[in-house]
């Protein structure tokens, strides 16, 4: 009866160690290469072929009885659910330590009120100085502006 | 299926396939049965077939359950990396890549004799198997001197977990400018500390397999210890080949 039990070949285990092998030297060589957001999604994927390496062939789980690829699938995909809804949570929670009383919607209205007072407001009746009206000869006199100031 | 008392109040499994002399006087006054099957095939099980692929069912599932709780600690770095991921970034870079990168290669080609004694075992070389198996604790020994080294180092400028943090000298002065930085030590310290302690474990229990092996408990017939045991191993090896590069190489 155990020769039911597959036995692997010593030249295949050592092919899926050279493989192993090569992964890692992948892993760490991209590992200094600019990836942006892209670095972790493909470290995870090398990392995730090397397990399946192990797993198929170290742990023969290709030879095996489909029971146990099933309980093992499985449990990968409930790992999947458990990061991903986690992560639908905490990725999307704002900062905490920024917080006001009003809601979003309060400060919106405000912001929009106050956007609109200042579009109603004249700018001639913001002028003050002799400055404001450029139209007008203010030249003599009270010139205390020192230096070159004709940037005007 | 056989009826009646079981021949030896011992668990049949620590019977020795090879025994030359003849069980103790059980402790109990049982029938002594014809034992017209193996000594390692169980009263419940149909064949030693049957036996061992339930060993296996059984193995898997607890290495699922192993997987989730590993998943655990992942979930938390996941968590803590996308909050911070500054932190993180420059904390990561205080990790030695030479040393983890080496450690990885350690675990895979302990990983390979592990499957190697099975190979071995499979065709009835019991004393290469015995060889691969101690091979095996070797480089896991290996795997956490280096890991002591590299927690020495942290502690040495202060880098423990959580409320202790308090980085001076070295690579590690920048540290303490860092918002939120102790979290990825504490995340690196809890998941190589359960890793590591997992390792240790998987020593002892290959400790243990290779002796009994040495005592001649296993064949090609019957070597399912040595299979589960390879199981657990393998799964070691997986988790610390995600725990390098989340960990060494952000």
């Amino acid at each position: 009866m155990s020769d039911d039990h597959h036995v692997l070949p010593k030249d295949t285990l050592f092919k899926v160690f050279g493989g192993l092998i090569v992964l890692t030297a992948l892993t760490v060589a991209v590992a200094y290469v600019p990836l942006g957001p892209l670095g972790v999604p493909v470290a995870i994927a090398i990392a995730a072929s090397k397990a399946t390496l192990v797993v198929l062939f170290f742990m023969a789980l290709k030879y095996d009885n489909p029971v146990n690829a099933l309980t093992f699938t499985i449990g990968i995909i409930m790992v999947v659910v458990f990061i991903t809804f986690t992560m639908f949570d905490t990725a999307f929670r704002g900062d905490l330590g920024n917080v006001t009383p009003q809601t979003v919607q309060e400060i919106e209205r405000e912001q929009e009120a106050a956007q609109q007072e200042m579009d109603q407001i004249n700018p001639e009746d913001l002028r003050v100085a002799p400055a404001d009206y450029p139209d007008q000869q203010g030249a003599g006199g009270s010139s205390a502006e020192g230096g070159g100031d004709e940037s005007q | 299926m056989r009826a009646g008392p079981p021949v030896d109040s011992r668990e049949p499994y620590l019977l020795m396939a090879t025994e030359t002399e003849t069980a103790p006087a059980p402790a109990t006054t049982d029938v002594d049965h014809d034992h017209d099957h193996p000594d390692h095939l169980e009263h419940h099980f149909v064949s030693s077939e049957q036996q061992f692929d339930s060993a296996k069912l059984g193995m898997w599932l607890f290495l699922i359950t192993e997987v989730l709780l590993f998943s655990g600690m992942f979930v938390a770095y996941a968590v803590y990396r996308q909050w911070h991921p500054e932190a993180f970034v420059e904390a990561s870079s205080t990790l030695n890549v030479t040393l983890g990168t080496i450690n990885t290669v350690v675990l895979l080609t302990s990983s390979l004799t592990v499957a190697l004694s099975i190979h071995y075992i499979q065709l009835d070389k019991v004393k290469k198997s015995i060889y691969s198996l101690v091979t095996t604790i070797g480089l896991a020994g290996g795997f956490m001197v280096i890991k002591y080294f590299e927690y020495m180092s942290k502690f040495e400028h202060g880098a423990f977990p959580g409320g202790f943090f308090d980085p001076h000298g070295g690579h590690y002065e920048h540290l303490a400018q860092v918002p939120y930085a102790p979290q990825f030590f504490s995340i690196y310290f809890v998941m190589t500390g359960i890793h590591g302690l997992h390792v240790v474990i998987g020593m002892a229990v290959i400790g243990w397999v290779a002796f009994r092996a040495w005592r001649g408990a296993f064949s090609s017939e019957y070597y399912t210890p040595i299979e589960l045991t390879g199981l657990y191993w393998h799964l070691v090896d997986i988790v610390w080949i995600f725990l390098f590069p989340l960990l060494y190489l952000i």
